[in-house]
């Protein structure tokens, strides 16, 4: 870990003054990428600041000072050094060092962890490859790293243009169908932050989020291991239950739950749906109760999303169904 | 006198028109040699995209120059003599607009010192 | 060309006018008759610019006002979290709209509908050259603008945001006809901004006052040349954009369909290359019309003249390197991005050079603090933190956290309100005592500025902050607990307090806009440029000659001489209207345009073409093509009353200066617009050249496609063998259509029609290739990309056979001759250019895969 006891990131002031809560900020950067380009957004609004303020004092000064005080700032001379000497000394440092951010920002890294995210109307698909006796596995809504080790996710979309932004790690990058864009970046500070699609996407563009949590390698390694799992069987005969109306409600044919035959691709994967934060692309937090009003009201919730509402079954079935999602961790 | 003012125009934008000319061939340069993974080869010694992009820009470089250089001489020559006021105006424009256009063009090659060619 | 050489008279003592008193019994009778206004109901085809720009003005500000209603449901909406005032779709639809009406049919309608006002009275033209274009462009925006607008009240406004990215807004996901209307409803407002630019184009350089050669060009009349120079070469992008999405939502050309070769980065480039430049369009005729309030507010001359012009120039040219910034989060190579983001930061000199001209023109007068004062001030203030916020932005890197949030909202609210509503309020408070018997109210003007400004900060400066905060662009709602709460509860009130403002100045025109024929409020600033010249429908009475910037301080009486008609053309020389036309750099007098007077074929032919398109939006293709049939009928109708040709010997219009009444050649202003529509049609077959040349390289290896049958080159050069051979026989006709005797040789008609038969050949033989070879526009982008370069080709072939067959009939007719030649000259120069045109796309069409087949 080459950058372990590098953590010394500024907390945003800006953020602080703001009173954000911080988990999706540009402004309290969670590592180097952010961080950089938090660096830059501080010197561009420090010198911004000032330019403005001379700016405007000069403009000012032009109208309320005496006229024989303000004659020296009426002359062509004025506009040759104040609109165009100045402007090219800035610029011209100012450019080199944004080439300079640009360069080392979301810049690929050796030995990066890939991840493979795919934008879909309105949700996202989340695969990581396997590697190292791991194997490949699917989740969705939830992107789950380790800190300190590079990380580089590759982005494309099924259907539209998306755009892809975990403000805390860095810019974002977009998804466009026929194209595979990469976003690098390292996470530095443990935690739980939250990614947005920043692209329009349609009707629900508004509640396409995802969680991400940034987790210590050694606890990156057990979670990995156990999403790689096939789902855990339902332990309660009422669970079991939930898990026949799953079968018998044809929810296989969209969704996949790795070890039953559940194995539809074109919803999110459910195999360990029980272990995410959050339910509906970063909208509710997941628990039996959300999850069944997501599975009864989808269409009212989130109209336009591709998932029916199912508001023909019964409380007791719906509790039964939701019960055995939420058990799959 | 059509061709003459025609001639004043040109020497007017030139510099304009010279990065406008140097932008069109480094971003279809980059864009191509990236697009089609061409540009690991290289060129006098250097990456293809970086010294297309600082050949495209000493050639621009060169033009506006020449276009400062000649409404400089022409600046002298109005001093003396009686130059009307739109020669006069169009002179002083060409030497503010191709001095201009030199420090643009300076500006798109910096990013051949800095960036790598398609990353 | 029979122009005449130039008036050696012109050159004499400038202290003795050209006319003298008193002026000729009924001569001022006569002026007055030409250019009255038509009366009752035919009051609508009134086409000098003193009426069609207040119209142009009025509607454009009435969409400003429906589009700032959009924006004020939109931030009742986000005032809180979640809320439920309005649903996903009407806020999908909100926004597009209040994007798209205040882009297409306020701002750059609004500018264009200014200079129409505006120009002619600042140059003392009497009318701009071509009244009816305008006259026809606003009719068509008036009517296009306000059906388009209607579609929100029924649910079917387009919902894809107005940068209509597909494949979001392609046939798969957005089956509906919301994005027909967006595609067809901008298709007549491009038609209309690309005429008010060839409009404006001639009329800058070929219709000033006498002596105001382009040193002396008021700053305003700079802009607006800038301005139409950049649309003719930014809207081209846009249409072909719009045309190659229409044509992939109709008939399945899969342009930007990844799975079938196309790109959807395709029309990012092509949007953006109208976009990015559009924001100039709109922003440079905003600083024009600062440049020349701030003088008269200061009563002094503008500091820097030169900076400034270069300032323009300089924009209008680095604006078309910007577009790529659009889409820094595209994942474009870093060094591809670097060009845009030097080019972003280039474009900030010229901007700073206007705002230190106009402080350094405030502290060399005495800035009187009026209600324009205010508004040029906050403007000033406003537009400043926009183009600091522009710089950041223009760091791709801080753009790609920026980029799609509420950051960029703030920012480019600040540079549009700033850099073009503000200007566009003080230019209200400046000139409407040129169209108005009272100026507006300074008491109220104060409270309009004070809401306005305060309004704008309090609604866009927290935005930036959100934006950070993480908060994107276009939701309709966003999640409680992520500190965006209280920041859009004040940007929600700070949006109404600009609706206040907006709305004191609506009681400010009821009670003061009183429109003035002859009797307007006058030079109410002491200002010193020609529109504050006495004037009536007719503009100004005799056409002055100028010898500064500011002649109205620097020429004493001069108001008094030109009211008299003691300067050139008192009177009229043809008994109709008439402009006098200048050389386009020192401003000698030329000739006499005789333009033609108010008319029903503007308007109706107007009407029928909006009505083409929105017919065809809603699918009623037969109605739409009799509407078309019906729109080019009524253009040729309206033009076959035009070039009128040498109705008198060349007149005196004072001074002893002897001009033409008409001369045709390259000195022709008709002659100048039809090559400024070659630039536009040029520009559009660039665009679709690079559209081929960007599909191929996003297409490695299947260019054309494996299974494609190239067609044998013996057909190409057939073409090209037609096409060639058409172009010579026209200026065959060309070269023998002159001399004493008219009508002489009989055998041009038989000419033209020979050409045409060949020069439709040539596009039937290339259109026969490509459909024996088998190729499909719909299987892969090749073949699309193929289909569209011909496609256009044949659009231009049957232009010029409409062009050819008139030209034909105007010959039998007698109205054309070997004198009478204007309408030959305009299709020989279509013709030429359509010939290019064709030549080229054989090039391509056929060398290209050749040269670079499936590498």
């Amino acid at each position: 870990m080459r950058r372990a006891g590098r953590l010394l990131l500024i907390s945003g002031p800006l953020a602080a003054a703001a009173g954000c809560s911080g988990i999706q900020s540009a402004l309290d950067p969670a590592g180097f990428d952010a961080q950089r380009i938090y660096v830059l957004t501080l010197v561009m609004t420090a010198g911004g600041a000032l330019i403005f303020l001379g700016v405007t004092a000069l403009l000012l000064y032009a109208i309320y000072a005496e006229p024989s005080r303000r004659a020296w700032l009426g002359s062509r001379r004025t506009v040759l050094y104040g609109g165009l000497a100045f402007p090219v000394v800035v610029l011209s440092a100012l450019l080199p060092y944004g080439l300079i951010v640009m360069r080392d920002t979301d810049a690929p890294a050796p030995g990066a962890l890939p991840i493979e995210v795919i934008g879909e109307q309105y949700w996202w698909r989340v695969r990581y490859p396997a590697a190292e006796a791991q194997n490949e596995f699917s989740t969705a809504n939830e992107v789950v790293i380790p800190v300190g080790r590079p990380i580089s996710i590759s982005v494309t979309s099924a259907d539209v243009i998306h755009s892809f932004w975990i403000p805390n790690f860095g810019g974002k990058i977009d998804m466009i169908p026929g194209r595979i864009n990469r976003l690098n970046f390292t996470a530095e500070r443990p935690g739980i932050y939250r990614g947005v699609c920043a692209e329009f996407c349609g009707d629900q563009h508004a509640r396409m989020a995802f969680d991400v949590v940034a987790l210590e390698p050694d606890a990156f390694a057990v979670w990995r291991t156990g999403q790689s799992q096939p789902a855990p069987a339902p332990p309660t005969p009422f669970l079991e239950r939930g898990r026949d109306l799953f079968r018998t409600g044809g929810c296989g044919s969209c969704h996949a739950v790795r070890g039953t035959d559940a194995n539809g691709q074109f919803g999110p994967d459910l195999s360990h749906v029980g272990s995410r934060r959050t339910i509906g692309a970063g909208q509710f937090p997941n628990n039996v109760g959300t999850l069944a009003g997501w599975i009864a009201n989808t269409q009212h919730i989130k109209p336009g999303a591709r998932m029916p509402s199912y508001g023909t079954l019964s409380g007791e079935d719906l509790r039964a169904l939701a019960g055995y999602l939420e058990s799959l961790r | 006198m059509a061709g003459r003012r025609t001639l004043q125009v040109l020497v007017m934008l030139g510099g304009l028109i010279a990065w406008a000319l140097q932008f069109t061939l480094i971003y279809g340069v980059t864009s191509t040699l990236c697009g089609r993974g061409w540009a690991d080869k290289t060129l006098f010694g250097g990456g293809v995209v970086p010294v297309t992009i600082l050949l495209s820009t000493l050639a621009a470089l060169a033009i506006g120059a020449a276009m400062l250089l000649l409404s400089l001489k022409e600046y002298r020559s109005l001093q003396h003599g009686t130059a009307s006021a739109v020669d006069t105006f169009m002179n002083q424009a060409a030497i503010l607009i191709s001095g201009l256009s030199l420090v643009v063009i300076i500006w798109h090659g910096v990013p051949a010192l800095i960036l790598p060619a398609c990353a | 060309m029979n122009a005449p050489g130039l008036p050696k008279s012109f050159e004499r003592d400038r202290s003795e006018l050209p006319n003298p008193l008193p002026r000729p019994e009924g001569e001022f009778e006569g002026l007055k008759k030409a250019w009255e206004p038509p009366k009752g109901i035919s009051f609508i085809t009134a086409v000098n610019n003193t009426y069609v720009g207040l119209w142009y003005v009025g509607t454009a500000f009435l969409f400003f006002i429906l589009a700032g209603i959009l924006a004020l449901i939109m931030r009742a909406q986000l005032a809180s979290p979640e809320s439920d005032l309005v649903g996903h779709d009407l806020y999908n639809q909100l926004f597009t709209m209040h994007g798209t009406v205040m882009m297409f049919l306020f701002a750059v309608p609004a500018v264009e509908a200014a200079s129409v006002y505006l120009l002619p009275n600042m140059q003392a033209a009497r009318d701009l050259p071509f009244p009816r274009l305008s006259a026809y462009a606003f009719w068509a925006y008036f009517v296009g603008g306000l059906v388009f607008f209607c579609t929100i009240f029924f649910g079917l406004a387009p919902n894809g945001g107005w940068f209509m990215y597909p494949p979001l807004t392609s046939t798969k996901y957005s089956p509906a006809d919301n994005a027909d209307w967006w595609l067809l409803g901008i298709g007549f407002i491009e038609i209309s901004a690309i005429a008010g630019a060839i409009e404006i184009i001639v009329g800058v350089m070929k219709t000033r006052a006498v002596g105001m050669s382009l040193d002396k060009l008021p700053v305003y009349s700079w802009a607006m040349l800038v301005f139409a120079a950049m649309i003719v070469i930014g809207f081209p992008a846009i249409i072909l954009g719009t045309l190659l999405l229409e044509l992939e939502r109709a008939f399945d050309w899969p342009f930007f369909i990844a799975e079938r070769g196309g790109d959807p980065l395709l029309w990012q480039h092509l949007f953006w290359f109208f976009g990015h430049p559009e924001v100039y369009i709109i922003f440079l005729p905003a600083t024009g019309m600062v440049s020349m309030i701030v003088p008269a507010m200061a009563q002094t001359p503008l500091v820097g003249y030169r900076l400034v012009v270069l300032a323009l120039i300089a924009t209008g040219f680095l604006s078309f390197g910007l577009w790529v910034h659009h889409m820094f989060a595209t994942g474009l190579p870093k060094m591809s991005l670097s060009f845009f983001s030097a080019a972003s930061t280039a474009v900030a000199v010229p901007s700073g050079i206007q705002v230190f001209a106009w402080i350094a023109t405030i502290a060399s007068g005495r800035m009187k603090l009026t209600t324009p004062s205010l508004f040029v001030i906050g403007f000033l203030f406003i537009f400043t933190l926009g183009g600091l916020t522009g710089v950041m932005v223009a760091m791709a890197p801080f753009d790609w956290q920026a980029h799609d949030s509420y950051f960029v909202v703030a920012h480019l609210h600040y540079v549009l309100i700033g850099g073009m509503v503000f200007p566009l309020f003080a230019a209200f408070y400046y000139w409407v005592p040129v169209a108005s018997k009272r100026a507006l109210s300074e008491r109220l003007g104060r409270w309009v500025f004070g809401l306005m400004f305060l309004g704008v900060n309090v609604t866009f400066l927290p935005m930036h902050i959100t934006g950070l905060i993480g908060m994107p662009r276009r939701v309709y709602t966003y999640p409680v607990g992520m500190g965006w709460d209280a920041l859009n509860l004040v940007s929600t009130v700070g949006a109404f307090m600009i609706a206040i403002g907006v709305a004191i100045f609506l009681v400010d025109m009821a009670r003061n806009f009183r429109f003035a024929g002859e009797d307007n409020a006058g030079n109410v600033w002491n200002a010193g440029t020609l529109e504050w010249l006495p004037n009536g429908n007719y503009a100004t009475r005799s056409i002055p000659s100028v010898n500064s910037r500011e002649p109205l301080w620097d020429q004493p009486d001069l108001a008094k001489n030109v009211e008299d008609g003691r300067y050139y053309l008192p009177g009229t020389a043809t008994g109709g209207r008439e402009a006098l036309v200048t050389s386009p750099f020192d401003a000698r007098p030329q000739y006499i345009l005789q333009i033609p007077g108010p008319g029903w074929q503007p308007v109706l032919s107007a009407v029928f073409t909006a009505a083409f398109f929105l017919l065809l939006t809603v699918k009623l293709i037969f109605l739409s093509v009799i509407c078309g049939v019906l729109a080019v009928g009524c253009v040729i109708w309206w033009l076959w009353e035009t070039d009128p040709g040498p109705v008198r010997p060349p007149a005196d219009i004072g001074g002893g200066v002897v001009v033409p009444v008409y001369v045709t050649g390259p000195m022709n202003h008709s002659w100048w617009a039809m090559i400024v529509l070659m630039i536009v049609s040029g520009m559009v077959f660039t665009c679709l050249i690079f559209s081929y040349l960007f599909l191929w390289l996003v297409n490695p290896m299947a260019w054309p496609p494996q299974e494609t049958v190239l067609p044998s080159v013996a057909w190409p050069l057939a073409a090209a063998f037609l096409y060639v051979v058409s172009a010579a026989l026209i200026l065959w006709a060309s070269r023998v259509l002159k001399g004493d005797d008219r009508r002489a040789p009989r055998s041009v008609p038989i000419l033209i029609g020979v050409a045409l038969v060949l020069v439709s050949g040539a596009s039937a033989v290339d259109l026969w290739a490509q459909w024996r070879s088998g190729l499909s526009p719909s299987a892969h982008a090749y073949g699309a990309a193929v289909y569209a370069i011909l496609s256009l080709q044949i659009f231009f072939v049957l232009t010029t056979l409409v062009m050819g067959l008139y030209t034909i009939a105007r010959w039998v007719a007698g109205r054309l001759d070997s004198v009478r030649r204007t309408t030959f000259d305009n299709t020989m120069l279509f013709w030429i250019y359509t010939t290019g045109q064709g030549l080229v796309g054989l090039l391509v069409v056929y060398g290209f895969p050749r040269l670079g087949g499936g590498v």
